[in-house]
């Protein structure tokens, strides 16, 4: 039973990634995998995605708990923009995006040629209609952030005005994930089967799964597809069996495990798209025995960073540097990397009359797979420091209860990681919803404030230089490294996307050879 | 001859017909009193499952909470939810919606019935086909070794069986995976839906039936095994059996009939070990069925999906409880 017990949970922790990766995230979509030769067009694409049956999803601005789901509403709507390459934000249904100079109204222009499933043309009316619908949502205030719905306004047929409240130069990159354009009125109970204006449309969707086909007229370009089909599975050993046995083409956001069995296979492609999931681990910055800041020092100088990345995540992943948001384009590259040092480590800890006595508890969780393993590698990497860490392991629900945002000391996840400002706003500033740390640092929030309200690239590339660098030298997150996300193909699949979170999610590109 | 015989014959009859209709009025107050005793179990496991989902940590407006969503969204969730009224008013409103078919809604909005429309008929078909080749393999098996005590067969079976009820699902299902599937691609590894939300073919039942399928008939062997050395034991067995008669008519003929009620309640008890499977093997094959919706709505703690569900296999459990009780009825009835 235990096993199946850790399946089911790690089912789940892999879905519970999905939620928080939809809350935010993104990767790029221009950017993909296998791009051997000319694309060809037709062709039917088989692709497995996680998802559960109890948490199934139809509405586009509902709560995502599905992988499967979010995947097939990502393929019928469009968002406003996109997660982008050179620039984590594109635009995708929104051509064009503008900001007053005071950074606080931006102008989105509709693409030219936009039309929904059934022909009519999209209005900046729809667009009103959705945004402030996607708003009025309970989790409205967190995906589009001082944006009333009331400041979302159409001007003339093809532009949409939004309004922050303070200023903002972060706002498209808000729109990337959640934005889904549906035509004005549509009643709820049509919300299923409303036309959307993506590059796919719905066929038949049943239980999770679902088959699409391709939109002729998408007004983004050609789409290479006649068809995908989307099977949902409970758990990544199931996806990873379908696909090695030949009955799905793609297996979506495998994992590392599974990429280790599929290694062995030639017949098999592993794409990794780095950047895709953090794990840090969190230290109360305002009590406890962490709120000493060489004390938090002193844990990042003790863990071997190289070690946990190649047994955590089997050597799927790379190194990181304490800053969260590494696959930002503007990550600070530059500052240089921590590595492991003892006899510092110690030092600092004697300096601040850390007590060695002491058994420190570092609560878990296994929601996704590599967590409770890293927690428990990093206690034993402590103890040659001569401090004792006891791991905790908590069900998900106790520790969103009990520990989350409450605890001295516990590890974490985020997907997403290509805003080094989305954690700023998100996690770190002061008084931010999900202070981790409960850190507040008043060199950290000018540093922020900055960037937010820094039109000129270059100076807001200084300002972000500097956040970064009081990150990196003091905040609550130990982040010895980043996951890659891991999709297995067949090797017939090109122009798979190569960039982390629900970058994942845009097969408009996708071929596949004869 | 038939002057005398015609009065006695009709007057007979007359008590024939009225104790049977005696009896088929006793049969169905039986049932109708089996049927409302379990109807208010369930009452009382609904009510317990309720209970219990309240008393874990968090809730099904947190459970399902993204992650960049603030508390207050959480909390006019929970209220969309209707979370922040007390348990016995929600059991109280999802209880007397059930009559009318309403199993409510799901913490992220979608109707219960509509999240169980497909999986529950595929976990319908799972559960009987396994559980009918598990009665079949069980009946062979057990007469079979049966028919000579500590001979070779009954010593092979008596070793397998044990072996196989201790082997669980997932052990199974993982065995039959590596050597069906991934060794000789002999079968499809996991289950892929068509646009009906069934299977897309049959060969995609056959490893989750045969991992349910193997425990139990290790179990029911041993039962049938036992209840038939039982009724050997028995005088009129025995007695039959020093008449010189044939091995075979002894133990179809005299002794399986004694020995039903303790098959047919051994195999009832099965019904509840096979659903409880489905939950792993579903898992594992990725078989569409509430199994899994089982598994992910606990994790949700989303109340109304977890009690459709338990609603439903009780129902399942309970009429094939009411069936074995049935069987043990008329066959003690039919002996007293």
């Amino acid at each position: 039973m235990n096993v199946n017990r850790r399946q089911v949970l790690w089912a789940g922790g892999c879905i519970g990634a999905a939620a928080l990766l939809a809350a935010c995230t993104g990767g790029n979509g221009a950017a993909s995998s296998g791009s051997g030769g000319k694309p060809r067009k037709g062709g039917t694409l088989r692709i497995g995605a996680l998802g559960r049956a109890s948490a199934l999803t139809r509405d586009p601005h509902g709560n995502q708990g599905n992988e499967s789901d979010y995947l097939v509403i990502a393929l019928v709507y469009d968002t406003l923009t996109a997660p982008g390459l050179k620039d984590n934000t594109v635009g995708r249904l929104a051509r064009a995006f503008t900001p007053s100079k005071d950074l606080k109204t931006w102008r989105f222009t509709i693409a030219e040629g936009a039309t929904f499933h059934d022909g009519t043309a999209v209005t900046a009316d729809d667009v009103v209609w959705s945004l402030r619908r996607l708003r009025n949502t309970p989790a409205g205030a967190a995906r589009l952030p001082g944006v009333k719905a009331e400041h979302i306004t159409a001007e003339g047929k093809h532009t949409v005005v939004l309004v922050s409240d303070y200023a903002n130069a972060e706002l498209p990159s808000l729109t990337r994930l959640s934005t889904f354009i549906l035509k004005k009125n549509t009643p709820d109970k049509d919300i299923a089967k409303a036309p959307g204006t993506g590059p796919f449309k719905l066929d038949w969707y049943r239980g999770g799964n679902a088959r699409l086909l391709r939109n002729e007229h998408w007004y983004g370009g050609q789409v290479h597809l006649d068809a995908i089909e989307v099977t949902m599975f409970e758990s990544p050993q199931a996806m990873a069996n379908a696909i090695l046995s030949g009955q799905i083409d793609v297996a979506s956001n495998a994992g590392a495990v599974a990429a280790r069995t599929a290694a062995t296979r030639k017949d098999i492609q592993v794409v990794r798209r780095p950047n895709d999931m953090a794990m840090p681990i969190v230290m109360r910055t305002s009590g406890g025995p962490f709120a000493d800041a060489r004390v938090r020092e002193a844990m990042k100088l003790v863990v071997d960073r190289e070690a946990m990345v190649k047994q955590v995540l089997s050597g799927y992943g790379t190194v990181a540097n304490d800053i969260l948001g590494t696959g930002d384009p503007d990550y600070a590259k530059d500052i240089p990397q921590r590595h492991r040092d003892l006899a510092k480590a110690k030092q600092l800890l004697k300096d601040a009359s850390f007590d060695f006595s002491r058994t420190y508890e570092l609560v878990t969780t296994e929601d996704v797979s590599g967590l409770a393993e890293s927690a428990t590698l990093f206690a034993s990497q402590a103890r040659e420091a001569g401090i004792k860490i006891e791991v905790v392991k908590q069900e998900s629900g106790t520790f969103y209860q009990k520990t989350w945002l409450k605890g001295d000391f516990y590890t974490n996840y985020w997907g997403t990681n290509d805003s080094v400002v989305f954690f700023a706003s998100k996690t770190l500033s002061t008084g931010a919803g999900q202070n981790e740390a409960d850190w507040s640092d008043k060199d950290f929030d000018a540093a922020y404030h900055k960037v937010i309200a820094t039109a000129d690239t270059k100076a807001r590339t200084a300002a972000l230089r500097g956040l970064q660098q009081i990150e990196h030298d003091r905040s609550g997150y130990l982040l010895w490294g980043m996951a890659d996300g891991i999709d297995l193909a067949a090797p017939k699949v090109h122009g798979l996307p190569k960039l982390p979170g629900y970058g994942r999610v845009q097969l408009e590109n996708v071929w596949l050879a004869p | 001859m038939t002057g005398t015989t015609a009065p006695p014959a009709e007057s007979a009859t007359r008590p024939v017909a009225a104790s049977a209709a005696h009896r088929a009025g006793a049969l169905a107050l039986r049932i109708a009193s089996a049927l409302g005793k379990r109807l208010a179990m369930l009452l009382v496991l609904l009510a317990v499952v309720f209970a219990a989902i309240e008393l874990l940590p968090g809730d099904a407006a947190s459970a399902t909470s993204e992650r960049g969503e603030g508390a207050a969204g959480i909390a006019a969730r929970r209220h969309l939810l209707g979370l922040d009224r007390p348990v016995w008013e929600r059991f109280w409103d999802w209880i007397t919606a059930l009559p009318t078919g309403d199993l409510g809604t799901s913490a992220r909005g979608q109707q219960v019935t509509d999240l169980l429309a497909a999986p529950l008929p595929n976990t319908i078909l799972l559960g009987t086909t396994a559980f009918v080749l598990t009665v079949i393999a069980a009946l062979a098996l057990g007469i079979w070794s049966a028919a000579r005590p500590r001979g070779i067969v009954d010593r092979v079976v008596d070793l397998t069986s044990t072996a196989a009820f201790a082997l669980p699902e997932f052990v199974v299902s993982i065995g039959l995976l590596l050597v069906l599937s991934l060794w000789t691609g002999w079968l499809p590894a996991a289950t892929v839906t068509g646009g009906d939300g069934a299977p897309a073919s049959w060969t995609m039942l056959v490893m989750p039936v045969l991992a349910l399928t193997v425990p139990q008939t290790g179990w029911n062997t041993r039962i049938v095994r036992a209840a038939l050395a039982d009724q050997a034991a028995t005088p009129h067995v025995e007695a039959a059996h020093l008449d010189g008669l044939p091995r075979r008519r002894v133990l179809l003929r005299h002794a399986l009939p004694g020995a039903w009620p303790a098959i047919a309640t051994g195999i009832a008890t099965s019904t509840g070990m096979l659903l409880g499977g489905t939950v792993v093997v579903e898992t594992l094959f990725n078989y569409p069925g509430i199994g899994t919706v089982l598994a992910g709505a606990v994790a949700d703690r989303d109340t109304p999906v977890i009690a459709a569900v338990v609603a439903c296999a009780a129902a399942l459990i309970t009429v094939v409880l009411l069936l074995a009780d049935l069987v043990r009825a008329r066959t003690l009835g039919a002996r007293s």
